[in-house]
């Protein structure tokens, strides 16, 4: 450690300094809670079968999904970045996935090492397709946006070409041995809401507990500090889409098991509900700034307005789209930023 | 000189033959030589949608390989702007004599057509009428109100006109509207028989799949689900195997998809017991009704609804296309 | 056409925190006023208050007699009033033309009429002696022509009373002569101006009376010519000020620590060689735009390098990224502290911690150790603020302070400062002027670009100038003088 100067002058200086942004208690940071409480409440009020705990947790596992891809976003978002191309990557990965599994089921003997395959198949493809994402992006110096636009098609399109338009179903035998990673629960909690439970966990402590999560909030805070700052901005970059991929890829290996098929239906919008989560749950979408708690709590919220929706009458179904839009606003409203 | 006589000579003694060969087959429009039909149809985005682009499909190879002189385009448009668009290629670039059209929606596509038919375009138009009939010659629908009304004189004449019923929509629209109204009216006549609610579920297996868990959490004792279509019925059986409800008797999808009439055919299913076609088949009949048509210089009639059928598993083997992906 | 200006009794306050106090005082029609006070002193609040950006607590603001609530600064023009701000607020992407008018277009019907007001722009910035096309991007402009542009901008809007926050902080000096040749010019007009600088120098030479705010609070006025410069500094500081600068102890020469050969970067600098020895504060002369700044991002590998060779520690290096750089040594503490030296947004710990997280992971980040550093960090450095609040909370000189402290988190063998006083205040360049003295008597070799001549005077060993790309001369300590810099700088040419 280089030692300082003794301070120059004796007379110190004991006036107040003006103390803005200090980290004080924040009541817009808990925005989302107050939101996803209200809605709570709201729920049980409308439908006393709401609060039971099988509809809670068909809702969380049904988050499950967007959550996980959520996390991942919230990486992307935080450095700056976008990825829209993440509903039609989940599509792509759980057709190839299938598509593998299908023809191992002949070769491999049992069911259960096909579906391990499967499932790390489907981690390296995310993994593998969030990297090119990164590569293109920091080395091709393509906008994130324009990338993941474009990828957004290629995905959905191969997928759509794989399937002739119609769906890619997994075996049967396959399928009663993949089935209870979806459908399966341990100590009565569902596994995909277990798995969740763990992404989040890691997500948060990624990101506010090791370098590298300093690092991303540090380019998306601003990058031209942190490259003089000596953090290697393209590395980190490339790893955020990376680790995006892999979550996708972890949503997907959830998601497979439920209807067992990929059609070119799958993920559709998946994209616009995980950034909404993550903008819901308190991220800045300029980068920067995030938390992992918000974004779990933004994708819980976001199915449970429709949810309720479901479990309820009184509002036309014309409307039901009115209806999530005003609450995505409310919320963001309690939770937004001073200027 | 006398070369070039002989040539005028021969060529106005095959016009004539020809001439008096078209009045000989009694048409008043003539047979085209060689017929350019355009088929413009959504992308595959949904089972039925994949269904239609392969049935179309299946016909160009089919018909081109039975006509040499049949030239088939086809053309995949995912909205409607870009059917119209797609629309103006097939006239302007491709030169289409004839047209057969799956309109993504009725008001948006009846000008495009409209300028199509003003350029001596045969239109015929699948499944969705146009707003403005006089521009098309001839319209090949599948029968949507049967679609509706089928399953529900099933039911009720299955349940004796008592049973509890929750109903699952596809994406607001005319088309959707006509089934859900079909379906309310016949059951309407039965006071036992309760819709306890339907709602939206974008003909979307996932979608299908919450929705129906949603219902499953709100209605304690259910009957039917009427899932309104193969793809949701798919999301609704998973739904109810996860909640493991034995109250409900029976899953009523709708289209007569190719996995669905194969349970039907098996038996493999409980409460898989029937349907309703409304086969993306008609594609196929649509552009070869077409096609023959023109080249024969027929006309087809103004209206052709094809007929929609119960399925059950009596007749489930003339559902069965094994090939066809949906 | 010119206008008096009162404040009585004004605070104000952000939240919890009062910065003015009371403030009260006069500003006489057409005279230059200079407002001294340290950063914090209040005087950029007090300001943005006359020019519509913030409403006073209480107190009132009389212009030409009669109280006045600015709405927002809009309304503060409308009266003449012009604040010209210390961070430039140009839009880089637009042009400068399209700069000056932003709101106030010139339209022709509905359409905007660019040809009027490219030539009023051009007349505008010809008399302060911008002579570049009004149709090139700001982006484009090096900071002293956007300083241009900004003034051009204040006249054409018929300001009776222009504020002037820093508006030499990177001017040359011939830049500087025609800013005060045109703040004569204005003067002569009946314009009022308050000239708020932290150069001493500058204020005696073109002000008519000093204005001295300290703590939120109006201390002093008096007429310019009356008042020495030492007499302002002890003003502003609140104490007797002894000597700016430590002595100093000129290493002997052994074997250089950093060695430059014959270094390239296209565009901005040509062959350029030096050496720089453990001990050893070795200064960097030049106008603006000679790339000395370019000169060292090109040594850390962020514009390209044509030719030439680094040593550093008789290690050659070809370095591709500050990361290397520090690997290797060398940190770069660039004069953009907002863009490249500090997340103004992040806290004090996350900036003080960024280059070396490795030493506070175990693996996983450990807060407590981070606290650590930034508790020595405050200690031994005199950072004075809020060490929970963001680095926007400080005050430029503690910001500056923390950003030396992270840059010499890695422990560097070689420190780049640029322009480590800019907007600091008297009390805070003080405290850097030490420390840098303290860090080559470890043994490490300083490199300070700065365009303060004072300053490279007072406190380097040695001082290399360039110009237009090439060094042209290196000046030892015992003939520095700002007429010997000045004359390398300019070289026998002015710059046009």
């Amino acid at each position: 450690m280089p030692s300082a100067p003794t301070p120059a002058t004796e007379v110190r200086n004991d006036r107040a300094e003006p103390r803005k942004n200090g980290r004080r208690f924040d009541p817009h940071r808990f925005g989302p809670v107050v939101g996803l409480l209200l809605l709570l409440i709201v729920g049980t009020a409308l439908n006393p079968d709401f609060a039971t705990w099988d509809n809670l947790m068909n809702v969380l596992t049904r988050t499950a999904f967007i959550g996980i891809i959520s996390i991942g976003m919230c990486f992307v978002i935080i450095s700056g970045g976008i990825d829209l191309s993440v509903g039609s990557m989940a599509a792509l990965i759980a057709g190839g996935m299938i598509l593998l599994m299908n023809a191992l089921a002949g070769s491999v003997g049992s069911p259960v090492a096909v579906v391990m395959l499967g499932m790390l198949f489907a981690l390296l493809l995310g993994g593998g397709f969030g990297l090119a994402h990164g590569y293109l992006i920091t080395r091709g110096r393509i906008e994130p946006f324009i990338v993941t636009l474009g990828t957004l098609g290629i995905f959905r399109a191969v997928l759509t070409w794989l399937a002739d338009g119609g769906a890619i179903t997994l075996d049967n035998d396959l399928s009663d041995a993949y089935g209870p990673v979806y459908y399966g629960s341990l100590l009565g909690i569902p596994v995909p809401v277990w798995v969740f439970l763990a992404v989040s966990v890691a997500g948060a402590v990624l990101l506010n507990r090791t370098a590298f999560g300093r690092y991303v909030q540090a380019i998306g805070s601003n990058e031209q500090v942190a490259r003089f700052a000596a953090v290697d901005v393209d590395r980190v970059k490339l790893l955020t889409y990376g680790l995006l991929g892999v979550c996708v890829g972890v949503a997907t290996v959830l998601y497979v098991p439920r209807l067992g098929s990929a059609s070119p239906t799958t993920g559709l919008l998946w994209e616009l509900e995980a950034i909404a989560a993550v903008i819901v749950g308190g991220t800045s979408f300029k980068g920067g700034e995030g938390r992992i708690a918000g974004t779990v709590i933004g994708a819980v919220l976001l199915s449970v307005i429709s949810n309720i929706l479901n479990l309820t009458s009184i509002i036309s179904v014309y409307l039901n789209a009115a209806v999530q839009g005003c609450v995505i606003i409310a919320v963001a409203f309690l939770q937004r930023r001073r200027p | 000189m006398s070369e070039v006589a002989r040539y005028t000579r021969r060529m106005v003694l095959g016009t004539g033959l020809a001439m008096a060969a078209t009045v000989a087959l009694g048409g008043i429009a003539f047979a085209a030589d060689t017929v350019k039909l355009g088929v413009s149809i959504p992308a595959a985005t949904h089972g039925f949608t994949g269904g239609i682009v392969w049935w179309a499909n299946q016909a160009k190879a089919e018909l081109e390989k039975a006509h040499p002189n049949l030239k088939i385009t086809v053309k995949t448009a995912s909205g409607a702007p870009e059917q119209a668009n797609q629309l103006q290629d097939l006239v302007t670039v491709t030169k289409i004599d004839s047209l057969v059209i799956f309109p993504f929606e009725s008001a948006a596509l009846t000008q495009p057509v409209m300028q199509a038919k003003k350029k001596n375009v045969y239109v015929t138009v699948v499944d969705r009428g146009l707003t403005d009939t006089s521009a098309q010659d001839a319209y090949i629908a599948g029968d949507n109100t049967a679609f509706g009304r089928i399953p529900a004189e099933y039911i009720a004449k299955k349940y004796n006109g008592k049973a509890n019923i929750v109903a699952l929509r596809g994406i607001p629209t005319t088309l959707d509207n006509e089934r859900w109204e079909a379906f309310t009216g016949v059951l309407k006549q039965y006071p036992d028989i309760k819709i306890l609610d339907g709602k939206y579920a974008n003909w979307n297996r996932d979608d299908a799949f919450k929705v129906t868990q949603d219902f499953l959490t709100r209605f304690k004792d259910i009957d039917v689900v009427w899932a309104a279509d193969d793809d949701m019925a798919f999301g609704v059986l998973k739904a109810i195997e996860q909640a493991k409800r034995t109250d409900i008797k029976e899953v009523f999808g709708g289209a007569g998809s190719k996995t669905m009439v194969k349970t039907i055919l098996d038996g493999s299913n409980p409460l898989i017991r029937a349907d309703v076609s409304y086969s993306p088949k008609f594609i196929y009949d649509a552009i070869k009704m077409t096609a023959e048509a023109r080249l024969k210089g027929d006309k087809l009639p103004a209206t052709y609804i094809i007929p929609s059928a119960l399925i059950t598993k009596e007749n489930a083997k003339e559902f069965y296309f094994p090939d066809s992906p949906y | 056409m010119s206008l008096h200006v009162a404040f009585d009794g004004i605070t104000k306050e952000f939240g919890p925190v009062r910065v003015l106090h009371g403030v009260g005082f006069d500003l006489h029609p057409g005279r230059v006023h200079g407002l001294l006070g340290e950063n914090g002193a209040g005087k950029s609040t007090l300001m943005k208050i006359l020019a519509g950006y913030h409403a006073p607590t209480s107190g009132t603001l009389g212009i030409d007699g009669e109280p006045v609530t600015f709405r927002n600064s809009r309304d503060a023009e409308k009266r003449g009033i012009v604040l010209i701000h210390q961070e430039l607020s140009l839009a880089d992407d637009l042009t400068v033309a399209q700069n000056m008018f932003l709101g106030h277009e010139i339209k022709r019907g509905w359409l905007l009429d660019d040809r009027a007001m490219r030539e009023q722009a051009t007349a505008a910035l010809r008399q302060v002696g911008f002579e570049r096309d009004p149709d090139t991007k700001v982006r484009d402009l090096i900071v002293a022509e956007k300083q241009l542009v900004e003034i051009a901008k204040a006249q054409l809007r018929n300001a009776r009373l222009l504020i002037m926050d820093e508006p030499t902080a990177s001017l040359t000096p011939s830049e500087c002569d025609r800013l005060f040749g045109l703040i004569d010019r204005l003067r002569r007009d009946g314009v009022t101006i308050v000239y708020i600088s932290h150069k001493l120098d500058e204020v005696e030479r073109i002000t008519d009376e000093v204005i001295v705010m300290r703590d939120g609070r109006f201390v002093a006025r008096a007429p310019t010519a009356e008042t020495p410069r030492q007499r302002m500094a002890e003003l502003m500081v609140g104490r007797e000020l002894t000597d700016m600068f430590p002595d100093k102890h000129i290493p002997a020469l052994g074997k250089p620590l950093m060695t430059v050969r014959g270094l390239t970067v296209p565009g901005w600098a040509e062959d350029v060689s030096f050496d720089l020895h453990p001990g050893e504060i070795l200064g960097f002369a030049g106008l603006v735009g000679a790339g000395r700044t370019e000169l060292f991002e090109g040594i850390l590998g962020l514009r390209p390098r044509s030719g030439g060779t680094v040593e550093i520690e008789g290690r050659p290096v070809a370095l591709r990224s500050p990361r290397e750089a520090m690997r290797n040594g060398l940190t770069y503490l660039s004069e953009d502290r907002k863009g490249k030296g500090l997340h103004v947004n992040m806290g004090l710990r996350d900036n003080l911690t960024l280059m070396t997280l490795r030493h506070h992971a175990q693996p996983l980040l450990s807060p407590a150790s981070e606290e650590r550093a930034l508790e020595h960090a405050v200690t031994s450095f005199g950072i004075r603020g809020n060490p929970q609040g963001t680095a926007s909370s400080l005050s430029g000189g503690n910001q500056q302070k923390l950003a030396i402290a992270k840059f010499l988190e890695p422990d560097p063998r070689v420190f780049v400062l640029d322009e480590p006083t800019r907007g600091v205040d008297v009390g805070a360049k003080r405290d850097i002027y030490f420390l840098i003295a303290r860090l080559a008597a470890e043994g490490r070799g300083v490199i300070v670009i700065s365009s303060e001549l004072i300053e490279l005077i007072g406190l380097c060993h040695r001082v290399i100038v360039m110009r237009g790309r090439r060094v042209t001369a290196t000046v030892p300590a015992d003939r520095l003088s700002e007429e010997e810099l000045i004359a390398h700088a300019i070289g026998t040419h002015t710059r046009h």
